[in-house]
């Protein structure tokens, strides 16, 4: 029995870049398709564990690449099957299902937005703005710094609690503003305190340039105060139907 | 890669992905997302060894709290102390670069970390605060900031 790796699956008249470097031994990828529908495979490292970094990077690399030119629908990584078992058990026992995402999902991209303060200049407004802030952070200054433990500890709850709000009323008009360029929006909760914004949009190519165009406006509106990073195009990974 | 083109325009967006992504990146991206399917759950059968990836970044809280008392406290180097100061004053403090350094730092160190766990191989399971819903209450997030 031997394993293959599936990145991904793709429409059966799809074509695959021809650059892409697998995570096998090999680095091949290639496609094995069953009627409408054809997985994106390629050969397993058998001398190791899979998952690491590279690993990783590689699956990335080759879905997002796929998805430059063509819908995919990208597999949980990591994926291995049966080498058997990739039309017989993975493609067509699914296969009206994987039709008909791979039809929603065709002639559109997925964008991240994500978006982190300007530590400095919004904290300075907080410091500006609430007087228990700033009260906390003048005493916290004139104590040792073995004394103003709880206060420091306090004072850094007022400021996270305060930046959250913050983010959550600013992400959200952010994301508005992007919303009407998108077929679909996922937003997720930020990570960080001082992360504004972390949303996916599923944007259909024939909009790409406006929605860029937006992101770019947005980014330049808020200068100096958010500074934005914006991933794609990439695989719908937000926009996977369950099950 | 013809189709989807790159805009170099004006600049004030940082571009990402498309192969070109960071690791940190990355992790956020993909990890617990995508098609399963059942048959990769027989895959023990085939003798395949797959690591458990689960990297979050999660601080704990007060070790949250303390930075960003910090951050907050590191303000008055570049000002005149007590009350505030002007946005202008700030911007240039920002651009004159410490607080900037600072704050990369601890990103790359929370990029290794990640990096660490992947390279590693090490199981982490640490659920809390993901994919919760976007809006909620602050006295909600406080509750749980306490735990």
């Amino acid at each position: 029995m031997s394993a293959t790796y599936v990145y991904g699956l793709v429409g059966a008249d799809a074509r695959l870049p021809e650059d892409l470097k697998g995570l096998g031994p090999s680095g091949r990828v290639s496609t094995i398709a069953h009627g409408e529908v054809a997985a994106i495979v390629g050969d397993v490292p058998v001398d190791r564990p899979i998952g690491t970094r590279d690993d990783l990077l590689a699956h990335e690399a080759v879905v997002d690449a796929v998805a430059a030119t063509t819908a995919v629908l990208p597999m949980r990584f990591p994926a291995v099957v049966e080498s058997d078992g990739v039309v017989e058990e993975l493609i067509a026992p699914h296969h009206d299902h994987f039709v008909d995402v791979l039809d929603a999902l065709d002639g559109k991209v997925q964008f991240t937005l994500k978006g982190r303060y300007e530590q400095d200049v919004v904290l300075a407004e907080l410091v500006e703005e609430d007087p228990e802030i700033r009260a906390l952070q003048e005493k916290v200054r004139e104590l040792p710094e073995d004394a103003s433990y709880y206060d420091r500890v306090r004072l850094g709850e007022l400021v996270v609690t305060a930046l959250e709000e913050r983010r959550d009323d600013e992400g959200e008009r952010l994301v508005q503003r992007l919303e009407p360029f998108a077929a679909e929006v996922v937003a997720h909760r930020p990570g960080q305190p001082d992360d504004v914004v972390n949303a996916a949009f599923l944007v259909e190519r024939a909009r790409i340039g406006e929605f860029e165009d937006t992101v770019e406006d947005t980014g330049r509106d808020l200068a100096g105060r958010v500074r934005l990073r914006l991933l794609g195009p990439l695989a719908p990974y937000d926009f996977v139907p369950e099950g | 890669m013809t189709v989807a083109t790159q805009r170099q325009g004006g600049g004030y967006v940082e571009r990402g992905g498309g192969g070109s992504s960071s690791l940190a990146d990355v992790v956020e991206l993909i990890l617990d997302k995508g098609l399963v399917i059942d048959v990769f759950v027989r895959v023990s059968l085939v003798g395949i060894e797959i690591l458990t990836i689960d990297a979050r970044i999660v601080v704990a809280s007060v070790d949250t709290f303390l930075r960003f008392a910090e951050a907050t406290n590191r303000l008055d180097l570049y000002g005149k102390g007590k009350g505030g100061k002007d946005l202008t004053e700030l911007v240039e403090g920002v651009t004159e670069g410490g607080a900037r350094g600072k704050t990369t730092g601890m990103l790359d160190a929370a990029v290794d970390k990640v990096g660490d766990m992947l390279g590693g191989g090490r199981e982490e399971r640490e659920p809390e605060r993901e994919e919760a819903p976007r809006r909620r209450p602050a006295r909600q997030r406080a509750r749980e900031r306490e735990e």
